[in-house]
């Protein structure tokens, strides 16, 4: 590896980069200069061209136009081996692991240490188990498959096979999206120790906190061109927003109008839920017009929980009633019948048909009432879900694209919608905002404060604390699937919700 | 700093044993065993035992080899009827042209490879479903198969091999029997475990064989660090077709004569035994030794069957179930892995 850019050296520039897709232009010149160990985070709406440009840079799209010039030396980066030869690494938005392959195997994959064509297992393990350590996270084993990995531990997987091509130049698409609050301590940890080794790192979030946290400079990118680049990464929030939406927008929580919650009438009542080995003993109530949100570590057993009341997991025993009736365990279309809504966390495996336009994913949910009410009804919920999608600023604004083929943050937005613009009686919301920007998070919001106030309860789970308590009435506290706490969330600070999430102490704020 | 998989670390054998694809076809290998044990005298002579081996050879090296090309997924249609074409190539060159056996044998090899590339270079080229492609390669190699012998022949067959230059020779490396005490066992099945045995070992220890796991498991991730997508599902195509002409061979030199008709519907029972092996439809997933087992039960279950004297009608009865039995064990088995997770 050479080593001839010192710490502070110009590593990478890229100028007037171009690449079209059909009917898209998504790069319309963007510029981007990194330096060595620097964090250089990428800025934008969801749709802005953050990922697109970064696979120009990973090789994996050929740009249409535009100058990359590494380590001072103008280069071509015709296929992914190229980037990688040059030294850049990418961890791709969407994850990009092999399921069926072991930990070591995906990491190494493409680049096995090998001895005439056979692989040194006993090597690739033990260097494998080495990052793992490195990571923070020893107790993975290596030879398991990826496939049965959490999210989160599929991430670092991720990360280790970026560490594992000892790169001048790590890319992270949105890397935090699956992480809990620890293991983005974890994560910023190790970009600490590699950027001090003057590797450089170029940082897509839309976490503005980390933003602050963990970077040097910002690159703004609008529609994809670059509007602002080589900011100061404390620039002020409203500043950066304006220039990523050209408009003035409200990024505090809206206000909570008078309290609509109808106490007298629980929708929603679980009592004493239990499935082995995920969570126990869980009971909590929603009452209409109510937002409780659940907190808690990733792994504590959240998802499970909403899973399991909507069906798509069958409780070992307790119950779920709405609205006065009892919902048959482990049977989803019961629960859909019911008035149960889930828009689920791995909107790739669980929730989208790629393949399938806007529209059609949108309307999914409303199969069952189309096929009863005739076609007039189809079309209701399409104006209906136009509507929403431009309220969320869906782009392109075509209810017809395929959905592959929408940046990660507006398949998000798909997913929610899908849910919005049906009539539930019990909303369940699996990290709604997970790769939203900014801008659209707001909207999304006041969206659920909307559908509150008309009477939805709503279960809402997010692994950003101030979330939670910013947009909830009542906060459940979850910890290795038990609940600790219920409070009202004007009770609760972050602080003491963060303190109950990690180490399980019961005070009370 | 919390522990992710605490609840995975502390696996034991047990549970990794029952995730692996294998797990499926290994039960019912052996209900198929104890359960004809029982009902058929002749099953477990040395002279059954042979039987039934020797009709699980053939089938399990065409079956290890298509399990490769599914885990790197991939179909072949085509697989067949390849057996009959590399037989009729090897055949019409030694009897008709007078060849020697070896060089008949070793263009037939030729041959082979060229449909297997062709087969691969269509697929990663045009982007379109294996499963049409070699639909179409099947087809044609059908036609070839009779058109030309019937050219050269005037009939649907070639015969004579016997008295063609180094048939002995080749006879002894493809077709000849070996002792077991003082039974005669077919040389393919020592042809067949080495095959099992060394797709095994390349899939589990060597770069190609996590190729063939990326490739299958998912083409754009595999692409995007670095691995030949391309070349890897090309020569899957070509080591398939190799293992047809491999079956040809055997064959031929054993049979001495061949039908221009051979082979045809012998594509699906390769599939259907990686399926009993543990290979998914969708790729990325299965086992070459799942794969060999699968065709040992096919093998145990045919002749079986014949010992204990009852309509072979029943086969195919008895394959579905083994077959359904099969997936849903290892399904089954998978879910309460997956079930671990988070
Ligand atoms: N393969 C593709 N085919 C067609 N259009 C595409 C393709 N990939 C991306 N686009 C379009 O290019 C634009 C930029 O997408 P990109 O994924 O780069 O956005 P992004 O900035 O990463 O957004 P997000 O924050 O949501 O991840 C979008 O309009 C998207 O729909
Ligand atoms: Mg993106």
């Amino acid at each position: 590896m050479s080593t001839e850019t010192e710490p502070g050296d110009v590593l990478l520039t890229m100028s007037g980069i171009v690449k079209t897709f059909p009917g898209v232009r998504a790069l319309d010149g963007v510029d981007l200069e990194v330096r060595a160990g620097e964090v250089h985070c990428l800025l934008g709406q969801n749709g802005a061209g953050k990922s697109t440009l970064i696979k120009v840079l990973a090789g994996a799209h050929q740009p249409d136009g535009g100058e990359i010039v590494w380590q001072g030396k103008p280069t071509t980066l015709g296929s992914p081996v190229a980037a990688l030869r040059i030294g850049v690494a990418t961890m791709y938005q969407e994850l990009d692991l092999v399921d069926g392959l072991s930990v070591a195997e995906n990491i190494f994959l493409g680049h096995e240490p090998n001895a005439f064509g056979f692989t040194r297992r006993g090597h690739m393990r033990a260097e494998a188990r080495k990052l793992m350590r490195r990571l923070g996270h020893p107790e993975i084993p290596v030879g398991r498959e990826v496939g049965l990995l959490s999210a989160a531990g599929q991430q670092l997987v991720s990360m280790a096979r970026a560490l594992a091509h000892d790169a001048r130049l790590i890319v992270m698409d949105e890397p935090t999206a699956a992480l809990a609050a620890d293991e983005v301590d974890n994560l910023f940890r190790v970009v600490a120790d590699l950027t001090a080794e003057g590797v450089a790192i170029v940082y897509i979030s839309h976490r503005l906190e980390e933003i602050r946290r963990i970077g040097n400079r910002v690159t703004v990118i609008k529609d994809g061109r670059t509007v602002a680049s080589n900011l100061d990464s404390h620039t002020p929030t409203a500043e950066l927003v304006n220039l990523m939406s050209g408009r003035n927008v409200e990024t505090v929580f809206p206000h909570r109008e008078a309290n609509t919650t109808d106490s007298s009438h629980e929708v929603l009542v679980v009592e004493g839920l239990t499935r082995a080995s995920e969570f126990a003993d869980v009971s909590f109530t929603v009452n209409a017009g109510e937002i409780v949100g659940i907190a808690g570590l990733v792994g504590a057993g959240r998802s499970e929980v909403l899973e399991t009341v909507y069906g798509a997991r069958k409780a070992d025993s307790g119950t779920v009633v709405v609205d006065g009736k009892r919902l048959r365990p482990g049977n989803v279309p019961a629960a859909v019948a019911a008035g149960v809504g889930l828009a689920p966390e791995e909107r790739k495996s669980q929730a989208l048909l790629l393949d399938q336009s806007v529209a059609n994913n949108v309307v999914l949910a409303s199969l069952p009432e189309y096929s009863r009410a005739g076609f007039s009804d189809i079309r209701r919920e399409l104006r209906d879900a136009r509507a929403t999608l431009e309220r969320l600023d869906l782009r392109p604004a075509d209810p017809r694209r395929e959905v592959r083929t929408l940046s990660g943050g507006n398949q998000q937005k798909a997913v929610v919608a899908r849910w919005l613009v049906r009539d539930c009686k019990v909303l369940l919301l699996d990290e709604p905002t997970r790769g939203v920007d900014v801008g659209a998070r707001a909207e999304l919001y006041r969206l659920i404060h909307e559908l509150a106030a008309s009477g939805v309860a709503v279960l809402l789970v997010s692994s950003e604390v101030p979330e939670v308590l910013g947009l909830s009435d009542r906060v459940l506290v979850m910890r290795e699937g038990r609940l600790l706490t219920e409070a009202p969330a004007s009770e609760l600070t972050e602080a003491a919700v963060l303190d109950m999430v990690m180490e399980g102490s019961e005070v009370m704020a | 700093m919390t522990t992710l998989d605490e609840r995975v670390a502390q696996n034991g054998l047990v549970s990794r044993l029952i995730v692996r694809p294998e797990i499926g076809a290994l039960i019912g290998a052996l209900a198929v065993f104890v359960f004809f044990s029982i009902v058929a005298d002749k099953f477990l002579t040395a002279a059954g035992v042979a039987t039934w081996l020797d009709d699980s050879a053939t089938l399990g090296i065409m079956a290890v080899a298509v399990a490769l090309l599914m885990i790197g997924g991939e179909f072949d249609l085509s697989a067949g009827v390849m057996t009959a074409s590399t037989a009729l190539v090897t055949a019409i060159l030694a009897v008709e042209v007078g060849l020697n056996v070896w060089l008949a044998l070793l263009l037939s090899l030729v041959f082979a490879l060229g449909v297997g590339a062709l087969n691969g270079w269509i697929v990663v080229r045009t982007g379109l479903p294996s499963f049409i492609v070699t639909l179409g390669t099947f087809l044609a190699l059908q036609g070839l198969n009779l058109g030309i012998t019937r050219l050269v022949t005037n009939s649907v067959q070639v015969s004579g091999m016997r008295s063609t230059d180094g048939y002995e020779s080749a006879g002894f490396v493809f077709a000849s029997t070996f002792q077991v005490g003082d039974t005669p066992f077919q040389i393919s099945i020592v042809w067949w475990l080495g095959f099992a045995a060394l797709a095994a070992w390349v899939l589990v220890r060597t770069k190609f064989g996590n190729w063939t796991f990326a490739v299958g498991g998912s083409a754009p991730s595999a692409r995007a660090v670095g691995v030949p997508v391309r070349r890897t599902k090309i020569l899957l195509f070509m080591t398939t077709a190799a293992a047809g002409w491999l079956v040809g061979s055997i064959n031929i030199l054993r049979f001495t004569t061949v039908q221009a008709n051979q082979g045809i519907g012998l594509e699906f029972q390769f599939i259907i035994a990686a399926v009993i092996g543990g290979c998914l439809l969708t790729g990325g997933f299965g086992s070459a030794i799942g794969a060999a087992i699968g065709a040992l039960i096919f093998g145990m279950a045919r002749q079986g069957i014949v010992f204990a004297n009852w309509n072979s009608d029943w086969f195919m009865l008895f394959l579905g179930i083994m077959l359904l039995g099969a997936v849903l064990v290892n399904n089954t088995f998978r879910r309460r892995a997956e079930r671990v997770r988070r």
